[in-house]
């Protein structure tokens, strides 16, 4: 829109933009510098902003017996929640929009649900349950179902936005008069149009999983994060450098993700100013 | 009978979701001797409980409030700024990564910036403002807010985003077409259907800070912060009868959950009526 | 009732050329249509008279007034756009009484003001609906209200019927020139649909790639097109070889004559299909000279010919427009 004025005057956005990043970086440079500059604060001056650098702390976690069993615990949890995430939402999803859609408002009301329960007062109730249910709480893997509830609100909705976007009904009932079954159907059809859906959503689980203490602290549970947290008490270096890398591991697997979600097909938009100009 | 096949769905919710929240009502009215009480409910807001719950509300209202402003302010900007064209992905990229980092990983970066031995804290004192010689603490309410809000912008700023896109420029020209200016068309037109929006936001944020455990546990040992409060009396040596008060804690946090989640679920509707 | 005109109008959008130089007046209480297909610069014009794009060279004119660079929201004209103007926290009244409230009217001009419109546009009783409970037609119907409520010199529309079903776009199709001619307002209404234009205007803008190539009665431009793209554009075309010179020849399926005899003016060919459409049939024929398709128009119960039949064809004379080679 050439001639109608926004509100923020000429600069405005810049300004807001510009004090903005700084506030975002500031965290995370001090967070670097502390990591991998060997200066205490105390002896940092202007002069020696640019001395002891080192990037070799990173090896030192390596030399923790719990470190990587840690990381790979966290790991095989966040595989078993995108895993359960997907295996369950899929369906029920997809159940909602063929067979039952007066059953929507209700799914979507119970999948807003673990807004309500956060993750402290989850644990509270897994605390009370433990007694009765230690065979299967003391498994570390207890904590798949768990992570998956936590997830849901942001999964589902990428799923049934997903689902919203292609024509289920059509594509389905084209599917199953070429002869296909359910299992063919599901596979062939309906999942690779779902890419996106299902990237967006294995990726909150993924970060969800990596990155939740809450309960993990509460249960006692030796992932990632609780490491982390007791890690940096005895290194500290070491422990933010650690913090670090996870920061740049998420930056690199949101880039990834970006990349894959770039849809060959581009969307116009009414109000998008190019396709006014032209007509 | 096609309900069925959601059975899984609401096995898997009644198992890992409503049990355990069915769980800690019940023990939030258990007496010591085992017996149905409101007792431990109604410690649950007395006195120091009471002033958590207090602080919680104030901080997580003030994180809220930073929050929503700066995050529409952003957002506004994001979408406004048609050169660089990247820019804007940028912003909702970068926003997208902050709202997951992980609560441990904001607080690690905050300590090395703003904490006792943090780096601006040290530049800000050799620039002559002592920062910790007064009240100020990363777990006092100005250490919080300004702590949350580096989620809680981003978080706003995904929100936003799309509610702003929802503003047709066609409903801009109308207005000045029928001679309204800037100041009219958000005063009469703009703002008033960005609002549910805003407010639901709002609430999105609030709960979202009030309901912080990681990020604190870090930052603090402040006790008024009542995810904080909860797990002292979850992981704590008590008496039998006293972790019924770590209960009651939780199911009235539970209860300001539900009371927020359900007006924002108004306002969502209302959003969404007009958004079509 | 006003003029407007435009006259020596440029715009350029980076670089590509909306419009070369056009000059264009609409006389008071008329209504003209700016017609062509996407891209050739009829909304860029449209949008340049509301005020919402600047142009880069020529001057716009209200009457006598120089209005090429007054701001969108101090002209005083009511628009109509594609679709989805109406806002949505407003009820009906609300939205037409809208202009009213910015400039300053009292509440009770105002009210009966709406009323007089919604009555206009046959709404009366939907005043306080929202947006969203109406249909597309009744949409539209609020924006023409909303936009006559100030009595704006001139009214512009951008493809209000685009958005439409048929049934709906033809019964508001009228109901505009109805209102228009009733109030006598200056309109410049901006499509891409013939049929709407040869329908309702006064006379008709056709363009493309940001020229006007014809400016003239709905009969002008379907009888006498000025050039080949107006001839193509507005009403159907066959292309024949023009037999008196070079280049071919544009002519119209109803003036095409048609007949078993042979002589030395006419082309021979042989009919593929016949369309019976009730008044009119559609006579297609495979002309041998440039192994062509070409339609006939012929009144139902003239010419009797079936698939397979050998026929003559000619111009009519006097019709049909020249192409050069």
């Amino acid at each position: 829109m050439a001639v109608v004025k926004n509100l923020l005057g000429k600069s405005g956005p810049k300004i807001v933009i510009l004090v903005t990043s700084i506030f975002f970086l500031l965290p995370l440079l001090a967070m670097t510098r502390f990591a991998f500059q060997n200066i205490g604060v105390f002896d940092l001056s202007w002069s020696k902003a640019f001395d002891k650098w080192t990037f070799g702390i990173v090896t030192k976690p390596f030399e923790d017996q719990y470190f990587t069993d840690s990381l790979y615990l966290s790991f095989k949890i966040a595989i078993g929640t995108a895993a359960l995430t997907l295996g369950l939402l899929i369906p029920t999803a997809i159940w909602v929009h063929l067979r039952v859609p007066k059953a929507r408002v209700l799914v979507e009301f119970m999948t807003v649900l673990p807004y309500v329960i956060p993750a402290i007062a989850l644990v509270a109730g897994i605390v009370v349950i433990k007694p009765h249910a230690r065979w299967f709480l003391n498994s570390d893997l207890s904590l798949i179902p768990f992570y998956t509830v936590l997830a849901l609100p942001f999964t589902y909705r990428a799923i049934d936005s997903g689902l919203r976007a292609i024509e289920l009904r059509t594509l389905v009932d084209a599917s199953r008069n070429l002869g296909a079954g359910w299992m063919r159907t599901m596979s062939k059809v309906i999942v690779p149009n779902l890419r996106s859906a299902i990237i967006s959503a294995t990726f909150l689980t993924v970060a969800v999983a990596l990155g939740e203490f809450t309960i993990a602290n509460v249960l006692l549970k030796q992932t990632f994060p609780p490491f982390i947290n007791e890690y940096r008490m005895r290194e500290p270096r070491a422990g933010y450098a650690l913090a670090v890398l996870s920061l740049l591991f998420t930056i690199f697997i949101f880039g990834l993700l970006s990349v894959a979600l770039r849809s060959p097909s581009t969307k116009s938009h009414q109000n998008s100013p190019k396709s006014r100009e032209l007509s | 009978m096609a309900w069925i096949g959601l059975v899984p769905f609401f096995a898997f919710l009644t198992l890992f979701l409503f049990i355990p929240a069915f769980s800690v009502f019940s023990q939030a009215v258990r007496g010591a001797d085992g017996k149905f009480t409101l007792g431990p409910l109604r410690k649950g807001i007395s006195g120091q409980n009471l002033e958590a719950f207090k602080f919680s509300i104030k901080f997580s209202a003030g994180a809220a409030f930073v929050g929503v402003l700066f995050g529409t302010l952003l957002a506004y900007a994001a979408v406004i700024t048609k050169r660089p064209k990247w820019l804007r992905s940028l912003i909702a990229s970068f926003s997208g990564v902050a709202a997951n980092m992980g609560g441990l990983t904001l607080a690690f970066a905050f300590v090395s910036l703003l904490g006792r031995q943090g780096v601006l804290t040290k530049i800000l004192a050799a620039l002559g403002w002592d920062l910790y010689s007064g009240n100020f603490g990363l777990g006092e309410i100005p250490g919080l807010i300004t702590v949350y809000s580096y989620f809680n912008i981003p978080l706003m700023v995904l929100v936003t985003i799309p509610a702003i896109d929802g503003l047709r420029s066609s409903w801009r020209e109308a207005c000045a077409n029928l001679g309204g200016t800037t100041w009219t068309y958000w005063r009469r037109i703009g703002l008033p259907v960005l609002a549910p929006s805003i407010m639901g936001g709002f609430l999105l944020l609030f709960t979202n800070s009030f309901s912080a455990f990681a990020t604190a546990r870090v930052l603090t040992d402040n006790s008024k912060i009542v995810p904080l409060r909860i797990g002292f009396f979850l992981g704590g040596d008590l008496s039998v009868g006293e972790d019924s008060i770590g209960y009651s804690l939780a199911a009235w946090m539970i209860i300001v959950m539900a009371v927020c989640m359900w007006l924002y679920w108004i306002l969502r509707r209302r959003a969404e009526k007009w958004q079509s | 009732m006003t003029s407007i005109s435009f006259r020596g109008i440029r715009k350029t959008f980076g670089s590509t050329v909306a419009l070369e130089a056009l000059d264009l007046e609409l006389q008071p209480g008329e209504l003209v249509s700016l017609l062509g297909p996407s891209g050739c610069g009829k909304t860029t014009a449209l949008r340049i008279a509301a005020g919402f794009e600047i142009p880069d060279n020529g001057i716009v004119s209200l009457g006598d007034n120089d209005i090429t660079r007054t701001s969108a929201h101090r002209r005083n004209m009511g628009m109509v756009f594609q679709s989805y103007s109406l806002f949505p926290n407003l009820t009906v009244a609300q939205n037409v009484e809208f202009g009213l409230r910015n400039r300053k009217v009292e509440k009770v001009k105002r009210n009966s003001r709406v009323g007089e419109m919604l009555e206009l546009v046959q709404l009366s009783d939907l005043g306080k609906r929202y947006p969203h409970q109406l249909s597309g037609g009744q949409q539209q119907r609020v924006a023409l209200a909303r936009a006559l409520a100030v009595q704006p010199e001139v009214l512009l529309l951008d493809e209000p019927l685009s958005a439409l079903d048929a049934k709906v776009r033809a019964t508001l199709r009228d109901e505009i020139r109805r209102i228009q001619t009733e109030l006598k307002t200056t309109t410049l209404f901006v499509t891409h649909d013939q049929d709407e234009a040869l329908a309702i205007s006064d006379r008709i803008g056709v363009m493309s790639n940001g020229r006007l190539e014809q400016l003239g009665t709905p009969e002008d431009v379907y009888l006498r097109p000025a050039s080949p793209f107006v001839a193509r554009f507005v009403g159907s075309i066959n292309e024949l070889p023009n037999v008196n010179g070079s280049g071919q020849i544009l002519v119209r399926p109803e003036d095409v004559t048609i007949s078993v005899d042979e002589n030395e003016l006419t082309m021979r060919g042989t009919v593929t299909r016949v369309t019976f459409q009730g008044p009119v049939k559609i006579i297609s024929v495979r002309v041998d000279v440039v192994d062509q398709l070409i339609n006939v128009h012929a009144a139902s119960g003239s010419v009797h010919t079936e698939v397979g039949d050998r026929v003559s064809v000619a111009v009519a004379p006097g019709r049909g427009i020249i192409e050069a080679a």
